[in-house]
């Protein structure tokens, strides 16, 4: 009798593999600019509480990225800083550090004028590439908060680089 | 195709050409085509863990209450509740069978004070009726001296000198 394949939110243990080998270092690097100590644990948490559901996760992807964060939060969440940093995150042997690589000073100093709120939303879509929808998941508001806070970031980093005026119609 | 790729979860164009937009003002350069990350013999044997670590867990873990459980533990509070409703109701008819009660006394005394009201009433007009035929009797008779005391009055007794008889001696006689 054959043994029957386990599945996973991500489907066959083969995707489930591939997954997991795709998000865990990004998990871990998102974990940790949120001031983590403890970023592995964290993210191997995340997955753990993702399989223990019994329940289907519609995006399991966003529910990660949601309980990565949640869990950075609120480790000594008195004494941390709650903003997304965006200092460069190192770490051995984990591919997380690829954005580290791609963002230079410039685009941190473009992405630090932003205010916290923006630059949490930006960060999501335009760097970890996560859909609006996920976005929403994440940060638990409504889609539409989500695309208002990307065209206010966008409409700030316009005026970065337009610093001497002119009106910005968001779109 | 990466994993968090958003063209794989049928992204809407418009939202990839903000993205395009907004690369492109931060400065950041075109996302390279990164072919798949490599599955290492440790980030499977990673996963494998986890999986495992999850299935325990989802074995271990307390079940949330049942409803037959959650009945089981409402069954004393239900019957509290239904011995109280019994003995309110128990309540409520005795003190509608009181007031009943206290209503049927209440018909009863008013009945018999009308009743003694009524007899009253015709008592003090066959009173009046009787007053009225004596005084209609009495005027009818022939008028006649009142009956009078007469008391006869006889001379004044006087006590006589020696109309009496002494009973002792003088002293010193």
């Amino acid at each position: 009798m054959e043994e029957r394949q386990p599945e996973t939110p991500f489907g066959d243990m083969e995707a489930f593999h591939g997954a997991f080998a795709e998000l865990y270092p990004r998990l871990v690097s998102y974990a940790r600019r949120y001031g983590a100590t403890f970023a592995e644990d964290i993210a191997q948490e995340a997955f753990v509480i993702l399989m223990q559901r019994e329940e289907r996760v519609e995006h399991p992807t966003a529910f990660l990225y949601g309980t990565v964060r949640t869990l950075s939060l609120t480790e000594r969440r008195p004494m941390k800083n709650q903003n997304l940093s965006l200092e460069a995150v190192t770490e051995p042997g984990l591919a997380g550090g690829a954005d580290d690589q791609v963002l230079n000073q410039e685009v941190r100093e473009r992405m630090r004028m932003l205010s916290p709120t923006f630059r949490e939303a930006l960060w999501l879509f335009v760097v970890e590439g996560l859909s609006i929808r996920e976005i929403a998941d994440i940060l638990g508001i409504p889609e539409a908060t989500v695309k208002t806070r990307i065209h206010r970031a966008k409409a700030q980093l316009k005026d970065q680089l337009n610093p001497s005026g002119g009106v910005h119609v968001l779109v | 195709m990466s994993w968090s790729d958003p063209a794989r979860r049928f992204e809407p164009a418009e939202d990839v050409q903000l993205r395009a937009e907004l690369r492109e003002l931060l400065g950041l350069q075109p996302p390279p085509q990164r072919s798949p990350a490599p599955v290492t013999q440790e980030l499977a044997s990673l996963a494998e863990d986890l999986r495992k670590e999850a299935l325990r867990r989802r074995r271990t873990e307390r079940r949330r209450p049942s409803w037959g459980l959650i009945a089981a533990a409402a069954l004393p509070l239900l019957a509290v509740l239904a011995g109280l409703g019994t003995w309110g109701v128990q309540q409520k008819q005795r003190a509608d069978g009181l007031a009943a009660h206290a209503q049927r006394q209440e018909a009863e005394l008013n009945r018999l004070a009308a009743a003694n009201a009524a007899e009253l009433a015709r008592e003090r007009k066959a009173k009046e009726e009787a007053q009225q035929q004596l005084q209609l009797v009495a005027q009818a008779l022939p008028k006649k001296s009142l009956p009078y005391l007469v008391i006869p009055v006889e001379k004044p007794l006087r006590i006589q000198g020696e109309d009496y008889q002494r009973v002792k001696e003088k002293p010193g006689q």
